[in-house]
């Protein structure tokens, strides 16, 4: 019997999604878990897997589609079952069949983004529709901030221009640095709009085959406009020093002859340094909070944002409550997470900059000696880690010897904190990491 | 109502008795020999001509629309082709005498009065200045043809011009007439003395009776006729029109030279049919139609019924009758009895009169029955009769091909150009005078009193403490429509202006107080109580090239202009390709406090016409800047007038009114208030219902209102209030038509479609209730309050905090209002 291949919903926010490929065709034979088709949200990517065995009977969108959840993607089942019962009424409008990325759409000059349309969230019938008005919408659009977050208050409970404002007052007010005046993603500023540049022709003769256009995928063109609007945004300066390592190197020799008697957490020196900034957190409440133009948000737990490199880009999952977790689970926690957002299969929700208060961002691995990490607004600062050195340390009495560090670098945003206050907190983290004491 | 008139009860309560004349019934009795002496023998045979030539283009006609096709060319004419086959002589009888500064109007059924008319003018013009005609008429467009296409005298070629021109417009060609926007129920070609034909049963009942007016105060030879059917005599437009021609003041009260009747004859083409009904017998009961003459004035109209199937008869007549207007003793009504075979039109199967009737008729054919007259008084022979005949249907068969050659006679082409037909809407024109002569006037403007009057009165209506003068004191919005209209009556001698109790009294709402002492009766009296005449004699007066300000005090009565100010004061523009122009300023007062028919606000009825200018001010600056605009303009204007705010000062402009001349330009909205967080649009005397809103807005709920003044509605620029609108997001209109159908809407549909993607919530139209408007205790439940207004705002823009409605603005009120249809 014939099953369709539903598009999942990735996420309570999430409405629709772009289907970015199909990795089988129609008549190929699936097994059940052989990956279908890959999609994506603004935020994250993810696989979809054969859930039946069988042939694929037909695929009802295109590459490039942008599909509303929790609609029939395709079917699968015997060669040559009808399968047109489960053909998704809104492939029928025109406008969903449309996408930019039909043949032909190469020739044209300026090769539009792929994502024009999704800047406005698709609103449908069903469970989840937003009343709001053409212009609150656009100004949400405009600044960034998630309409489903706001509550209307307008005839009816629509969602009004005042209430997307008020909205944008918790959020930090962007502001044009040269002008001074509120930054909105227009025409003329904004790594968002780039691609509207007029590069040259393609086919012109000159640059022929020297370059191509390559449309943002919605992941890189989030990460550009959050690094772009965060320095543009806000006052990040950045302090350097370092910690003493050889306690947490003790400490991880620890781990691994603990590991060798059955211990069953593998713990790392950035599970240690995360833990460490746990603990401090909880002494500098002004570090652990969000900045709102006119107020702050400060936090009473810890919602720590860690910094993961995948192939799709940088992703920050937040892990919630990280003060709860002992040391065992935070790094089980870590790692959960940081795979998670390889595969692309974490929770959307958890990649939002709000969720987390402090984020930290830890490039030892790769030998990084020194960085000033860029803020993820609205949070007031993120702490930078890095490499392992040994430096010249006076051990007393007159003798110098060379002493492993480690470095850290915390940027913070000067509109909530003073050097002095950014100073301590990051001595005191350092303090931690020299003296840290772990339950193993 | 003029003092020197005594009404004497002694006199009028004396027992007595009407004695009326007898009116004369077919009296001519002349044979072709008696009349050789008045009629040259080329004379005769050229009416016989003109009547021959009417009769195959009508055949032609008739041959396209039942069987396809012309000897044997085939053509499909899809529009009209109202035939008038049997009437010739009364149209060539009537035009005989006329010469081109003659005006005739007529009606659906007029090419025979067209060709006839022209046929005689051309006869009379100099070959010089028929030349000029011909070259001038659209560069020569419709000359060029006919020269490139015949040989022969200018005269010869003149009658082909004619035929082409007319033929060329029935057919819908931008080579006709009027640029194909006429078509056969409207063609005209003033140059020959030719005036518009109308589509509309009576039409020309007060138009033609305009006409006579502008020669008459204008001192131009020649008379007017008004060509109307023997069924128009039933309706409305007819009996005002002639009522206003007859008027006693023309002989009465009248100075000067001006002193007497209307250069007019109501010339009634009795063919005994109106469509089907039979006007004698069945749908009228004047069994013989000259009859009205004798109900009408002293004069009985000079009326009598002539035979127009005898066009020595209807000559004999027109002599006579011509007499009797040059002596200044007009208007004529004649009763010209004739009968078409064809039928109403080519799908009338005259299923309503007998075969044996039809051929009654025949048998007595004017142009059969005058060639066998000229035959036997040995005028022409049978011979001669013939080769004419022949002659002018080879001459026809020509102009029919030129005039299907989609080459040589194209349609305008509305692909190609698109605004082809949108440029003769409006013309646009800015014109201080139609002409150089002198103004007649009575003093100079310095010396008139209400101009002295209003040299003490303040101009701005606040002092420099910011207290109001005292309303006396003020400069009113009546004294800015006075200032520029009496600028306007000191600039162009040809401006008139009339309506109900503009003389002495000063108008109803005394906005004309100080105009009587300036001017003499000619240029400002009272009309009849008529509004259909009152506007349809301006439509006559401006397409002369007069300019006119009819008044028809409350604008409830624009019902009884509905066809003069609907079809007609719109439409004549455009319909003849801009040939003419129409400087028609209506003015039109919206009242208050009489109730269900003296209170309406109709400005929507109007803008809803396509070819009307519509303006409503609401501010003394306002409104003399928007009356100078439309006296200088050369179109047809609606201005609205509100009786709530006649007096009125000078609220918004802090420099005062200035005393000269300035035009606000039509269809600029203004900014009377500025503010940041919505936009009130409004309309007419509402803005001062808007003004104490804001005042609540601003301190209660913390809203600055930007408000906005249309000013005018069309044309109207929208890129003010979609600036506006893109800064507040929020738009509200209002103003005090009903709602349902109001143009509020069509401002709120625009906006919508102009700056969707600006609104903070839809704009909403506060308009009046659908009822009748109730008597004036009860008014404010009827007309926008300014609690109305903040009520909708709180309920369908933005929730005002602490705000308790008292009016009910739901969704569900007007879902529940709509059902009912109230």
């Amino acid at each position: 019997m014939a099953t369709p291949v539903l598009l999942p919903r990735q996420g309570q926010s999430v409405e629709s999604c772009i289907i970015t490929r199909f990795y089988v065709k129609p008549g190929d034979q699936v097994s059940i878990d052989a990956p279908l088709f890959a999609y994506e949200t603004d935020k994250a990517s993810f696989e979809e897997t054969a859930k039946e065995e069988g042939t694929i009977l037909t695929w009802f969108f295109e590459e490039g589609d942008e599909v509303p959840v929790l609609t029939n993607v395709g079917v699968i089942g015997k060669a040559g079952e009808s399968y047109e019962e489960f053909r998704p009424e809104i492939t029928d409008d025109g406008g969903e069949k449309e996408s930019p990325s039909q043949p032909g759409d190469a020739k044209q000059d300026h090769a539009e983004p792929e994502s024009e349309q999704p800047t406005r969230e698709p609103v449908r019938e069903g469970s989840t529709k937003i009343f709001i008005s053409p212009r609150a919408r656009n100004l949400a659009a405009k600044a960034g901030t998630d309409i489903h977050q706001i509550k209307g208050s307008g005839p009816g409970g629509r969602i009004i221009e005042a209430d997307v404002r008020k909205s944008m007052e918790q959020q930090p007010v962007m502001l044009n640095p040269s002008d001074g005046k509120p930054l909105t993603a227009s025409k003329e500023t904004g790594s968002s709009n780039q691609a509207a540049y007029a590069y040259p022709d393609p086919s012109n003769v000159v640059y022929d085959n020297d370059s191509k256009i390559v449309p943002l995928t919605n992941i890189r063109k989030r990460i550009a406009n959050a690094m772009h609007v965060s320095l543009q945004n806000s006052a990040q300066i950045t302090h350097h020093l370092s910690a003493d390592a050889r306690r947490i190197l003790e400490l991880r020799r620890q781990v691994k002859a603990a590991q060798r008697e059955g211990y069953e957490h593998n713990i790392t020196l950035n599970d240690m340094v995360c833990s460490a900034v746990i603990r401090v957190l909880k002494n500098h409440p002004a570090a652990n909070a969000h900045f709102l133009g006119e107020s702050t948000r400060v936090f009473n737990k810890v919602h720590l944002g860690f910094a993961v490199d995948t192939e799709r880009g940088l992703m920050v999952p937040t892990v919630k409550n990280a003060d709860d977790l002992s040391i065992g689970g935070l790094s089980h926690q870590l790692k959960a997470l940081a795979e998670a957002s390889r595969t692309g299969n974490v929770n959307p929700d958890l990649l939002s900059a709000a969720e987390a208060s402090f984020t930290v961002s830890n490039l030892g691995n790769y030998g990084v000696e020194m960085f000033t990490p860029v803020i993820n607004l609205p949070q007031v600062a993120i702490l930078g880690v890095n490499t392992i050195l040994p430096r010249p340390k006076d051990l007393g009495n007159g003798t110098y010897g060379f002493v492993p560090h480690m470095g850290l670098s915390l940027t913070y945003d000067h509109r909530a904190l003073d050097g002095g206050e950014a100073t301590r907190f990051l001595k005191d983290i350092a303090t931690e990491i020299e003296n840290l004491e772990l339950n193993i | 109502m003029p003092k020197a008139q005594f009404i004497d009860p002694e006199k009028k309560r004396k027992r007595g008795e009407l004695k009326f004349s007898p009116i004369p019934v077919n009296s001519y009795a002349k044979t072709i020999e008696e009349e050789r002496e008045n009629f040259s023998d080329d004379d005769l045979k050229r009416i016989y001509h003109d009547m021959a030539i009417i009769r195959e283009f009508e055949t032609m006609l008739n041959m396209v629309k039942t069987t396809g096709k012309y000897n044997g060319i085939a053509y499909n004419h899809p529009g009209p082709a109202h035939l008038s086959i049997g009437q010739e002589a009364a149209a060539v009888g009537m035009a005989y005498l006329l010469d081109k500064d003659d005006f005739i109007f007529g009606s659906h059924r007029s090419h025979g009065e067209i060709l006839a008319k022209g046929l005689s003018a051309i006869h009379k013009l100099e070959t010089k200045e028929l030349e000029q005609v011909m070259e001038h008429f659209f560069g020569g467009a419709i000359y060029g043809i006919i020269k490139k296409s015949f040989k022969g005298s200018i005269p010869r070629l003149a009658v082909k011009f004619l035929l082409y021109g007319t033929l060329a417009e029935i057919f819908a060609r931008e080579t006709g007439f009027n640029k194909g926007l006429g078509g056969s129920m409207h063609a005209f070609f003033t140059p020959f003395g030719v005036y518009p034909n109308n589509a509309i049963v009576g039409g020309s009942g007060d138009i033609a009776v305009g006409a006579a007016l502008f020669k008459k105060v204008n001192r131009k030879r020649g008379m007017v006729v008004a060509n109307i059917g023997d069924a128009s005599m039933a309706c409305g437009p007819v009996w005002e029109g002639i009522s206003f021609a007859t008027m006693d003041q023309f002989h009465q009260l009248w100075e000067g030279d001006q002193k007497g009747g209307l250069p007019l004859i109501i010339n009634i083409m009795n063919n005994q049919y109106g469509m089907g009904g039979q006007t004698c017998g069945e749908t009228m009961g004047y069994e013989i139609a000259a009859r009205i003459g004798a109900g009408v004035n002293r004069d009985q109209m000079h009326a009598e019924r002539v035979d127009g199937y005898n066009p020595l008869a209807v000559i004999d007549a027109y002599r006579r009758k011509k007499k009797v207007l040059e002596e200044k003793r007009g208007p004529v009504l004649l009763d010209v009895l004739t009968y078409r075979y064809s039928g109403h039109s080519p799908s009338d199967a005259s299923s309503y009169r007998s075969k044996e009737e039809v051929e009654a008729w025949e048998k007595q054919d004017s142009i059969h029955v005058f060639g066998e007259e000229l035959v036997s008084a040995k005028v022409a022979t049978t011979e001669e009769l013939k080769e004419m005949k022949q002659e002018i249907r080879d001459t026809m068969l020509e102009i029919f091909k030129l005039a299907i050659d989609d080459e040589i006679s194209p349609r305008m082409d509305l692909a190609s150009e698109p605004n082809a037909i949108e440029q003769l809407m409006l013309s646009n024109g800015s014109v201080e005078k139609f002409d150089d002569r002198e103004v007649e006037v009575k003093h100079p403007m310095k010396d008139n009193p209400r101009v002295i009057q209003i040299t003490k009165k303040e101009r701005y209506a606040y002092d420099k403490n910011n207290k109001p003068f005292s309303g006396m004191k003020q400069f009113q919005l009546r004294d800015g429509i006075f200032e520029a209209v009496i600028d306007r009556f000191y600039k162009d001698p040809t401006l008139i202006a009339y309506g109900e109790e503009n003389r002495d009294w000063g108008g109803a709402f005394a906005v004309y107080r100080g105009l009587t002492e300036a001017l003499p009766y000619h240029r400002l009296f009272n009309a009849s109580i008529s509004e259909g005449a009152i506007a349809g004699t301006a439509i006559g007066y401006a397409m002369c090239g007069g300019r006119v300000i009819p008044e028809i005090m409350y604008c409830d009565f624009l019902g009884r202009s509905g066809d003069e100010v609907f079809n007609q004061l719109p439409k004549w523009q455009a319909m003849s390709g801009n040939m003419i122009k129409m400087p028609v300023v209506l003015r039109v007062s919206v009242g208050s406090k009489y109730g269900a028919q003296h209170s309406q606000d109709w400005t929507s009825l109007v803008a809803h016409i396509p070819g009307l200018k519509v303006c409503f001010p609401a501010t003394p600056y306002d409104a003399k800047g928007l009356m100078n605009s439309a006296l200088q303009g050369t179109d047809p204007v609606v201005y609205f007038e509100s009786q709530r705010i006649y007096d009125v000062g000078e609220r918004f402009v802090k420099e005062g009114v200035p005393e000269g001349y300035y035009e606000i330009p039509f269809g600029e909205p203004d900014i009377k208030k500025q503010g940041e967080d919505i936009t009130i649009l409004t309309v007419g005397a509402t803005l001062y219902r808007v003004m104490e809103a804001t005042e609540i807005l601003s301190e209660k709920y913390n809203m600055s209102a930007e408000v906005i003044d249309a000013r005018s509605l069309v044309p109207f620029n929208y890129e003010p209030v979609i600036e506006s609108v893109k800064k507040t997001g929020k738009m509200l209109i209002t103003g005090d038509a009903s709602s349902r159908g109001s143009f509020l809407n069509d401002f709120a549909s625009n906006i919508t479609a102009l700056a969707f993607d600006h609104l903070d919530a839809p704009p909403v139209v506060v308009g009046s209730r659908n009822w009748i408007t109730p008597a004036y205790e009860l008014e404010n439940e009827f007309f926008p309050q300014p609690s109305w207004i903040i009520d909708a705002i709180h309920e369908k823009i933005v929730p005002l905090k602490g705000h308790k409605p008292v009016g009910n603005f739901t969704d569900a009120e007007q879902i529940r209002r709509g059902k009912l249809g109230v």
